[in-house]
């Protein structure tokens, strides 16, 4: 089925279209910005049953394993509130045994995105890898974590991972355009990876601009139009964590969510204010400003500090020159059907 | 007489003496990235700050809340991706990276994934992160302790120190020759790897710390050097930088978590919004 060019629908539509429940779901931010609206609709919409990526686990992978809706989790990194005292939704559904885990390093875990992005069925990872327990310890992947290959060059033993290819990848960057094409800068992480390996892309971004504007920066797009399956326009999209350019992270809301996420009951409590109560992402923000005032959110907005642009300019973009000739034979439209004429080239 | 300081600020301080002037350095979140500006600002101005995800030759102006905060600068050289930033590391570009740990056992193997059973965890710790993949590849890695334990064994090998010790991780054809843990630092002292057994021992002791302190945590026989050392004191330079830069990280984190969380009351408070 070919896609619409122009993919703009909101947030509620995009994840009941291309989100299913039992997906392959990737988180594409890391650390940094995550894609908190997209989050907060799969828990509202109820979906359940993902095997879900994360490069690093924030309040997102918290909300969801808390939410009820991941039965296996592929990560490097899962936060914990509170220290040693404190605890995780992660660490008390592997308690409960309602999760299982597969742990990677950080290059681990990039090298499958990284061999599902470019088509390839493994990727080389670091040999070092055989002498830790990330290696001898297997959870759902079993025999398939890891695998040992003799190369072919050096005769050596390579360790590999396998192409990691999600379902869906959900994602939050500052900018696009209505046909997909999106802009993200700051940190880079594995967030091209996360998105360009998987089959469906759903992005949410703070501005849609105008494709003028993509145009004359592709350096800062990182998902093409063709890959992209749904474009939301939601400001503020990734608080309280911080958008490059846009906001700073929220202590207030961060304390918050940490203080609630060492206990279950807290943490559902937090959901229930912030997430059931909140339709959207506007209704959010609106209820935030009620119990905080707006002077928080303005405090965190960011003052600008501009990218040099990038000279993508040339000395002619048009092959006739302003004689009217071709910049390559030196001669004109008519000179040149007239020689076509003449050496019998023209056919009717 | 210098001024008088804090054990966070001793330790941020001797994390920071390891970094060399050209060094490419890896910095993990927390007290490294203050060890990083403060060796940048005082002893190592052509040190090249990284972060793995791939932020290359920052500068940060405040303390990063994480590995990913390019807010707490102003620009930095390069932006590459965090495959990009491992592989350079395994390339051998990298000279000194920094980890914190969870469990330690005597030949600088760390724990940083689960304590108890790791399927069904009494402990669930962040994981590896890109732990495991730099202490493996960097030329010098510095070991720092908050908080984590020594044990006899570890619950889970989530980073390769020098496995059995002896020459098992040079032998093992894994690594990089020489490369490992080179030091453990703590709050009591500074640790080393014996050049043979590979075992730790304590090679500097922080001032007014006595060894009795420092074999109170261990729970092997500790060796000590036959040249144990006395930390050389933080000087003003070092304590007024640490204290202009990151005021919370000389208060270490759990003084600042309780002033912090209180000023966030305050000002809830006086906006009415309680």
């Amino acid at each position: 089925m070919t896609k619409p060019i122009e993919k703009v629908m909101s947030a509620p539509e995009a994840i009941e279209r291309f989100v299913k429940d039992g997906d392959h779901l990737i988180i594409g931010n890391y650390t940094v910005g995550t894609c908190m609206e997209l989050v907060f609709e799969i828990i509202r919409q109820g979906k359940q049953g993902f095997t879900l990526y994360s490069q690093s686990g924030i309040l997102d992978v918290e909300l969801l394993v808390a939410a009820g809706a991941v039965e296996k989790l592929v990560t490097t990194y899962v936060m914990r509130s509170g220290g040693r005292s404190g605890g995780s939704a992660v660490e008390r559904a592997l308690k409960e045994g309602s999760l299982q885990i597969e742990d990677y390093t950080n290059y681990n875990y990039n090298a499958r995105l990284m061999a599902g992005m470019h088509g390839f069925s493994f990727m080389q990872v670091f040999e070092g890898i055989m002498a830790t327990d990330l290696f001898k310890k297997r959870s759902f992947m079993g025999e398939d974590k890891y695998r040992v290959i003799k190369c072919p060059y050096t005769g050596k033993d390579v360790v590999t991972v396998p192409a990691a290819t999600p379902d869906v990848c959900i994602v939050h960057v500052q900018r696009a355009d209505k046909f997909g094409n999106a802009q993200y800068w700051g940190a880079i992480g594995s967030v091209p990876a996360a998105a360009l390996a998987s089959k469906r892309i759903i992005l949410t971004c703070e501005e849609i601009v105008d494709t003028g504007i993509i145009r004359s920066s592709p350096h800062h797009t990182i998902i093409p139009a063709f890959r992209a399956d749904a474009v939301i326009e939601v400001p503020w999209g990734a608080h309280p964590t911080e958008v490059v350019g846009h906001y700073n992270q929220d202590k207030l809301m961060w304390g918050l969510f940490i203080m609630a996420a060492a206990r279950q009951e807290s943490l559902q409590e937090w959901m229930d204010e912030w997430v059931f109560n909140c339709r959207d992402r506007q209704a959010y923000i609106d209820h935030y400003v009620e119990r905080f005032g707006s002077g928080w959110l303005q405090k965190l907005v960011a003052k600008p500090f501009y990218s040099a642009p990038a000279n993508y300019g040339s000395a002619f973009l048009s092959t006739w020159d302003e004689h009217g000739k071709d910049r390559g034979t030196g001669l004109t439209m008519e000179e040149i059907e007239n020689l076509l004429e003449e050496r019998g080239l023209l056919h009717d | 007489m210098t001024k008088k300081y804090t054990l966070d600020e001793l330790l941020i301080i001797a994390v920071a003496r390891e970094i060399k002037d050209y060094d490419n350095v890896i910095l993990g979140v927390g007290l490294p990235t203050t060890s990083g500006a403060l060796a940048k600002a005082l002893h190592a101005p052509q040190a090249n700050l990284m972060m793995e995800a791939g932020m290359i030759d920052f500068e940060p102006l405040i303390p990063p809340n994480h590995i990913a905060d390019v807010m707490a600068c102003k620009g930095y050289a390069c932006a590459t991706d965090l495959f990009t930033a491992f592989t350079m590391t395994y390339r051998g570009f990298v000279d000194i990276c920094f980890l914190g740990v969870g469990q330690i056992d005597k030949f600088g193997n760390l724990n940083t994934t689960a304590i108890g059973d790791y399927y069904k965890p009494d402990l669930r710790l962040p994981g590896s992160g890109g732990a495991a993949d730099f202490i493996s590849y960097s030329q010098r890695t510095v070991l720092t302790m908050r908080g984590g334990e020594f044990v006899e064994d570890l619950d889970y090998v989530t980073s390769p120190g020098y496995l059995g010790g002896g020459d098992e991780r040079d032998s093992s054809g894994l690594f990089p020759q020489g490369s490992g843990p080179t030091k453990l630092i703590t709050q009591k002292g500074i640790f080393e790897f014996d050049h043979k057994t590979k075992e730790m021992f304590l090679a500097e002791i922080h001032p007014r710390i006595t060894v009795e302190d420092a074999r109170k945590d261990i729970p092997w026989e500790l060796n000590i050097s036959d040249k144990l050392t006395e930390t050389k004191p933080p000087s003003d330079a070092e304590i007024n930088f640490i204290r202009n830069f990151a005021p919370a990280a000389a208060m270490g984190r759990s003084l600042a978590a309780e002033v912090g969380f209180a000023n966030l009351l305050k000002e809830l408070e006086e906006r009415g919004k309680t």
